[in-house]
């Protein structure tokens, strides 16, 4: 369970890594401005780094012995900050990009991304109390809303032509 | 809405590059723009028609217009 739960986010580190030298190599031409998408990228690698981290402590803690409640619970809000930090890193990308186009590709990335995860959510759940399915911990569907995401950026290369700036 | 983007950016002789670069744009914004796929906003629109020393009219046109 613990690999399933990093698996996600240790594949976003190469995503990051060719997103930005994409970026850099683009030299701000076909990608845009490009600020705004730079300040993204590394935004989202800071708060990928901190989830892996603090999900590794929060392992190691719990593998150490059986720390005491204040520690578990703050053990294990850490990398749900980190989780909300990476939300919030594609809130400030629509609020700091300039091409309006390319800021409504996002938004339309991330209501998608909304739709997808919270009818995937809704779907679950109700099959879970059905016991048609395991139990899923609530975290699945904010990796859920990153897939959700991805199906955003085919919608809009369907619709638009471009995957946008992501 | 369609609009006479491409043609007179060909009468320019500019790239989509070019022109993004003059809107302060980026080049996708401006393929989605000629292509009709994407309507620009309205000061988007004004500093096309002025780049192009046009009127917004001149350059855009709604569907049912001849």
């Amino acid at each position: 369970m613990t690999v399933l739960m990093m698996a996600p986010m240790i594949l976003t580190v190469p995503m990051i890594w060719a997103a930005n030298r994409q970026l850099n190599s683009a030299d701000n031409g076909c990608l845009g401005r490009g600020i705004a998408q730079k300040r993204y990228v590394k935004r989202v690698a800071v708060f990928t780094s901190l989830y892996l981290l603090s999900f590794g402590v929060m392992i190691f803690a719990s593998i150490e012995g059986e720390p005491p409640l204040w520690l578990r619970t703050f053990l294990a809000i850490l990398p749900g900050l980190a989780v909300i930090g990476i939300i919030w890193s594609v809130g400030r990308l629509i609020v700091e990009e300039e091409d309006e186009f390319l800021r409504m590709l996002v938004i339309r990335q991330s209501l998608v991304a909304t739709g997808f995860s919270l009818s995937a959510a809704s779907i679950w759940g109700f099959m879970e109390v059905a016991d048609v399915v395991v139990h899923a911990d609530a975290y699945w569907w904010v990796i859920a809303w990153f897939f959700g995401f991805g199906v955003g950026a085919i919608s809009n290369r369907i619709q638009y032509g471009t995957w946008g700036a992501l | 809405m369609k609009n006479r983007l491409k043609v007179l950016r060909a009468e320019n002789d500019w790239s989509q590059q070019d022109l993004a670069d003059r809107l302060g744009v980026s080049r996708q914004s401006v393929n989605a723009i000629e292509t009709g796929r994407y309507d620009p906003s309205l000061p988007l629109a004004f500093s096309i028609a002025d780049i192009f020393n046009m009127r917004i009219e001149d350059i855009f046109q709604r569907e049912t217009d001849g």
